[in-house]
């Protein structure tokens, strides 16, 4: 174990700035299957950095739900997403007018990642935390707010889905990397709500594109109180 | 050897009964849903979902029970947990399904002869009534922060289901609105629910069971008070979404009524209490690390801006079931006020208003169901004369608009003089004269609007019913349990039953200190 306390660091710390890259992806691309790949290759790095923190503490649980993020946010949930969204129209998966353009969204990203560091520092540091949480911590407090700005920043019903995703990616890797695993059983419930959910945002979207034309949420405003 | 025997079963029946009723109170809307999926007919579906709603109310009842006598009930090891606090938000869930469950085959009948709805579409709305009461059912019985959380999901995508039911524009826009903002404010809450795990681990606790509320509290005087804070604030802010606490609640009002009615009168009877008894749950352990003063005042401050944004809405508003929508956001605010102002009177207060809240808002949503069908509209400027052309419905509707602005002598008035005297009683002034001034506007909105449509006259001169319009109430299946409801409305403003005292009594002690008292076993953190 000595001899190997180093080298899972070292990759923790570059998987890390992998998944943030990754998140940038998402920020910087207008069109719904690049946001898509992006979010694929986010979930195999956090799949990795998972599997590499089952390695590190020795907990099997954790193995379970890296094998877990692999298949179900990997695999399924990009397949759902595909398979829902095929019979939409291309233009609705476009984000061509966002409510904070793409170069500002870039910067207040940046911003939003040197927060999540001074936050998780000054939290924190009271307390005595091993590497995996040193390093990962930051890292999904990032994805959390990140998530949270694609989100309030986006016009298209399609791109909250993908921030939805990006704040549930930064919950796991938070969880995982403070707790080293909450039991596995509210794990499995935990990706059976995503699951569901993320089929659920699936059909409304289809639902969303054939009443109104439009997946443009700034255009639904038909429930108002005045 | 027989008589050790007999004392071993003697000392394992009334835990083994009581998880056995525990057990069979979850599977009961199971069955349902079950019975529903395999016969795929309306009228059996139909009797299908009131027979597994009976089932759990009686089943719920008998666990009640066995709560008042033995305190606390837990089953599979301490999975599943329930005690008094639990019990309290228990009954309007069994209390409130049993009675939608049918109202329902009179209103989604009604839905169906006028095609707003087919044979498909009515199995998946018994389907996703039974299993929205499912989901409902685990909140009170997780001991498991984290299954409560899952549970507290579940119920956000069981009933955007239920909303997405029909394919109105306005219904899908509310169900999308619904699923994003509740989605987002409950990956607050999951990020403050581990704080409070991390928290316990860090504190020692065994981390197999340190996810478990009664470890938690157990532990709570160890706790790191900086990221208990922390916590709270997150789960505060998730919670308090799903909860319709101001300023996250700007989904509640759409999604509530856009919803069938049913389900409109169980999301804003029954869901709102479980968010809430959720973030109660919690307050109970951060109080337990900081004191009581951080997540008090918090509370107060939610509750104080949700009772004002409502009081304006109210005022203002023009569609009926918005407005029974928005007195929802008053009626949480009033709860977090009250148990912020904590002391026994502030939480026995806050308790009875959660289940007066409970009757009067169902009864208000289905009157307005059967109204808005009769007048095929929910814009209130268009519903005149009420009491002529459905005097039973009218007289309902007057009753259960009189108990949600606190008028003497019904249910609301009892709890709201309750906490508003314990606000005033603790020194907390300005609160409790801003609720109170807020309460005055609620009522003077309100009241416009409720005596307009009751007794106001038809648009057309000279006639005393709108024109094509029979003086008919709808069927005996919308009418009874309105009846039902309106007598509880009645009965607890008069006096509150002996059990209810008692769960409400040992409620207030584990808000003073995690148990009750009276059995010191396990204990909790003694304050």
């Amino acid at each position: 174990m000595t001899g190997l306390e180093i080298l899972p660091a070292d990759i923790l710390t570059i998987s890390s700035a992998g998944l943030l890259i990754a998140t940038f992806g998402v920020v910087v691309r207008r069109g719904f299957a690049d946001w898509l790949s992006a979010y694929r290759y986010q979930t195999i790095v956090l799949a990795g950095v998972t599997a590499v923190i089952a390695y590190y503490t020795g907990v099997w649980e954790i193995y379970v739900a890296a094998a877990l993020t692999l298949v179900i946010k990997a695999v399924v949930i990009p397949r759902v997403l595909v398979r829902v969204t095929r019979k939409i129209k291309d233009e609705f998966k476009i984000e061509a007018n966002p409510y904070v353009g793409l170069r500002l969204s870039v910067l207040i990203s940046a911003l939003l990642v040197a927060l999540s560091y001074a936050l998780t520092q000054q939290m924190l540091s009271s307390s005595s935390l091993d590497v995996v949480a040193m390093t990962c911590l930051p890292v999904s407090v990032s994805l959390f707010f990140i998530g949270l700005f694609v989100i309030v920043s986006r016009r298209m019903a399609l791109n909250q889905v993908v921030g939805l995703l990006i704040i549930e990616n930064g919950l796991f890797l938070f969880t995982t990397a403070l707790t080293h695993g909450v039991s596995l059983v509210i794990e499995i419930g935990i990706f059976a709500d995503i699951l569901v959910g993320v089929v659920i945002s699936a059909i409304l979207l289809f639902r969303i594109s054939q009443t109104f034309d439009t997946l443009d949420i700034g255009s639904l405003e038909k429930l108002r109180d005045d | 050897m027989t008589e050790m025997l007999t004392a071993l079963a003697d000392a394992a029946a009334l835990p083994t009964v009581s998880s056995a009723l525990l057990l069979s109170m979850l599977l009961a809307p199971v069955a349902g849903a079950v019975a529903v999926t395999v016969s795929r007919k309306k009228r059996a579906a139909e009797v299908a979902t009131a027979a597994s709603a009976s089932l759990m109310l009686v089943l719920a009842v008998a666990l009640i029970g066995a709560v008042i006598s033995e305190k606390r009930i837990s089953a599979f090891g301490e999975l599943f947990y329930l005690d008094s606090f639990g019990a309290v938000v228990l009954l309007p869930i069994a209390g409130v399904g049993f009675i939608s469950s049918l109202y329902s085959i009179s209103y989604m009948g009604r839905q169906y002869e006028h095609d707003l709805i087919d044979d498909r579409r009515i199995i998946r709305y018994y389907q996703g009534f039974n299993i929205f009461l499912l989901t409902m059912l685990f909140v009170p019985v997780s001991n498991n922060m984290g299954t409560m959380w899952v549970a507290i999901e579940a119920t956000t995508l069981v009933s955007v289901l239920l909303i997405m039911l029909y394919t109105k524009e306005s219904a899908i826009e509310a169900a999308w609105k619904y699923l994003i903002i509740a989605t987002v404010g409950l990956s607050f809450a999951l990020f403050g629910t581990v704080f409070f795990y991390y928290a316990n681990v860090t504190a020692g606790a065994d981390p197999e069971s340190a996810m478990n509320w009664t470890g938690m509290v157990a532990n709570s005087k160890l706790l790191d008070p900086n990221i208990i804070k922390v916590a709270f604030v997150f789960v505060l802010v998730g919670l308090g979404t799903k909860a319709g606490l101001a300023p996250m609640h700007t989904w509640l009002p759409d999604a509530h009524s856009e919803a069938p009615t049913p389900v409109s009168a169980l999301l804003s009877g029954v869901l709102l209490n479980c968010s809430i008894y959720g973030i109660l749950r919690f307050h109970i352990i951060t109080s337990g690390t900081l004191g009581a003063e951080f997540s008090s005042q918090l509370l107060m401050l939610l509750g104080v801006v949700s009772v004002g944004i409502a009081a304006a809405s109210i005022y203002f508003q023009k569609d009926m079931k918005r407005m029974l929508a928005y007195s929802s956001v008053e009626h949480m605010g009033i709860v977090a006020v009250a148990v912020g102002f904590g002391g026994f009177f502030g939480i026995y207060g806050a308790l009875l208003h959660i289940i007066n809240h409970a009757i009067a808002k169902p009864l208000m949503f289905f009157a307005s169901g059967s109204i808005s069908h009769k007048y095929e509209t929910k814009a209130m400027s268009e519903i005149r004369g009420i009491i002529k052309s459905m005097p039973v419905t009218g007289a309902l509707f007057l009753i259960g608009g009189l108990a949600i602005v606190g008028m003497p002598p019904f249910n609301i008035f009892v709890s709201e003089f309750l906490i508003l005297s314990s606000g005033f009683g603790s020194g907390q002034f300005l609160p409790s004269a801003l609720v109170m001034a807020f309460l005055v506007v609620i009522f003077a909105g309100f009241m416009r609007h409720l005596v307009r449509m009751v007794f106001g006259s038809p648009k057309e001169p000279g006639k005393r019913l709108p024109a094509g319009m029979a003086k008919e109430d709808e069927g005996r299946l919308a009418v009874v349990p309105m009846v039902i409801l309106a007598g509880l409305v009645v009965v607890l403003g008069f006096y509150v039953p002996q059990p209810l005292q008692e769960l409400a009594g040992d409620v207030a002690q584990i808000f003073g200190q995690g148990s009750v008292a009276v059995s010191p076993v396990e204990g909790g953190a003694s304050g």
